[in-house]
């Protein structure tokens, strides 16, 4: 069952999963070549930094533009909540807001006349 | 409304209910419970004449500690210091090598990170607690408008028999003590009560100043205006619960494993990325790093100010400049990438991912599965931070064309709201999934 349901879960964000997962493999060798005798640290690095600049590489403001797209694609896949989701939960969080308020007002008030009576 | 009844009707979910209400019920107590030395009357006679000229720092103040500065009560300082050391403690830890390596070592290392908060918590309280005692002496604390040297007025009367470096002293000890009490209260809360206790003491004190605050609107600006404000509200939280409600799902599949002759996993579940996956967390921190230009100018006498202490008190210190407004603005952007970063570790979350069997679809386990998890997370923190922004800063503006004196009128503005929906999603969450254990219907279906 969960093999029939792969194909069509993997749509949505597809392409652009498999673009990520192959430009992190390349630049992944091109980093090994250039750094040579270089810690693994320094490889990793430049691995990490390749795939971003290998996207975009226009300059700084190519780059800034580049990350609004990605924002815009990402939020794009952003699950929504629904109408009646939104009604729902509004509702319960003002009733919730009203009912903390009154009781906090009850306290207040009861313990104020009480600290009144007391010292005055 | 049957919901609620079964909420009650269980008999662990029940307990914990009622211990929360207790709990706000004892904090509320103290917050009316007048300090040693302080004489109630005078208070009272004081808050009389200053009713009318609002303060704006003591407003903030009182935001957090819900209305109890005004009367230097026990709990007087509410949980202000608490927020603070916790700022300090959190910044610290990228800092500090020792920190970091502490909040890697796990449940023990936070543990200790959880004992130096509460230190520096009882430090800054001492200090606040003495500022204070000293602002209430001089007079600063009702703006000059109460003069202290008539002993009608004095908040903290000298003549008592008892020396007054004891009566102070035993002022700022209690409110320390006070301090440490909030502390402990809101740990039980989180412990053995509903929601997270420092989430719920600061929501109750923004509750505590609603109905006065309500009330001052109306008077001052008309019925028709308070429905205005009453209906702007009523849209804000509605968009904030839109928003706390959004998520991006990452899509989890687990492999089939045989364990023995039993199959396990070949499930599909999803990872929840919350767009503002900081929660409220951030506009708080922002709100009280704001506060601190304002609590140094109090120390001044407001009439000699040097040049760069009134620069402050025009930019810094005043919430309808636009200096104030864009810092609160970054800050609060700031502390949101920042408040992600330390809670949400996609490092951890893509090893245990890797530990169970489980990978996204298309991509590697470990390492590339972390890096995807953080290139997401980066992307879609960017629209929850700009909207934590300008949520709290945007019904300033409102406010400043409504009434210029209203601006100050916090628990309608942003920052309050976003808190109390921030809470109150928390916390009926919390009931809610408790609720789900049992089988019964939830509030929220």
């Amino acid at each position: 069952m969960a093999e029939k349901d792969r194909p069509g879960d993997d749509v949505p964000g597809d392409d652009e999963v498999f673009a990520d997962a192959a430009a992190g493999d390349e630049p992944d060798d091109d980093a090994l070549v250039t750094s040579g005798a270089g810690g693994t640290a320094v490889a990793e690095r430049t691995k990490d930094e390749s795939p971003k600049t290998k996207k975009s590489g226009r300059g700084p403001f190519g780059r800034i533009g580049g990350f609004f797209r990605e924002v815009t694609s990402e939020l794009r896949k952003v699950i929504w909540p629904t109408r009646k989701e939104l009604l729902t939960y509004t509702g319960v969080v003002i009733v919730f807001v009203v009912i903390m308020t009154a009781l906090v007002a009850g306290l207040d008030y009861g313990f104020g006349k009480a600290i009144l009576w007391a010292l005055g | 409304m049957s919901a609620f009844t079964s909420a009650l009707r269980t008999p662990d979910l029940r307990k914990k209910l009622l211990f929360t209400v207790a709990i706000v019920g004892i904090y509320r107590l103290g917050a009316t419970l007048p300090s040693p030395g302080v004489s109630y009357a005078n208070v009272r006679a004081c808050l009389k004449i200053t009713e009318a000229a609002n303060n704006d720092l003591l407003n903030l103040l009182n935001l957090f500690s819900g209305g109890a500065l005004l009367q230097l009560s026990v709990f007087a300082l509410g949980i202000m210091p608490y927020i603070t050391a916790s700022i300090i403690l959190q910044l610290l830890t990228v800092v500090i090598p020792r920190l970091e390596q502490l909040r890697k070592e796990g449940q023990s290392g936070q543990a200790k990170i959880t004992q130096y908060t509460r230190y520096l918590t009882l430090g800054l309280a001492v200090l606040q607690a003495s500022a204070f005692v000293a602002l209430a002496r001089t007079g600063q604390l009702f703006n000059g408008l109460c003069d202290q040297n008539d002993p009608t007025y004095q908040i903290i009367p000298e003549a008592t028999g008892i020396p007054m470096w004891l009566t102070l002293s035993v002022l700022v000890m209690t409110m320390t003590a006070g301090t440490g009490v909030v502390m402990w209260l809101g740990e039980l809360i989180t412990d053995r009560g509903v929601g997270n206790g420092m989430s719920v003491l600061i929501f109750t004190s923004i509750a505590a100043r609603l109905p006065g605050e309500g009330w001052s609107i109306k008077e001052s600006s008309g019925t028709g205006k308070f429905f205005l404000v009453l209906g702007l509200v009523l849209v804000i939280i509605a968009l904030v619960v839109f928003i706390e409600q959004a998520q991006r799902r990452i899509p989890v599949q687990y492999a089939k494993r045989m364990i023995g002759r039993r199959m396990y996993g070949g499930t599909s579940t999803y990872i929840p990325l919350k767009v503002n996956q900081a929660g409220v967390v951030p506009v708080i921190f922002a709100s009280s790093l704001l506060y601190l230009p304002q609590l140094y100018l109090q120390f001044f006498d407001k009439n000699t100010l040097k040049p760069y202490q009134v620069w402050i008190q025009n930019h810094l210190a005043d919430p309808v400049s636009p200096l104030y407004i864009g810092v609160m603005f970054l800050l609060i952007i700031f502390f949101t990438y920042f408040y992600v970063s330390i809670t949400f570790n996609p490092t951890e979350v893509a090893e245990n991912m890797k530990k169970y069997g489980g990978f996204v679809p298309g991509i590697r386990p470990g390492k590339p599965t972390a890096d995807y998890l953080d290139f997401i997370l980066s992307r879609i923190t960017l629209p929850g931070a700009l909207y934590l922004g300008l949520i709290s800063v945007l019904p300033n503006f409102f406010f400043i064309w409504l009434n210029q004196s209203q601006y100050q009128n916090f628990p309608f503005g942003g920052t309050a709201v976003l808190i109390m929906v921030g809470v109150g999603l928390e916390t009926v969450k919390q009931i809610e999934s408790q609720l789900m254990q049992r089988n019964y219907e939830g509030f929220l279906r």
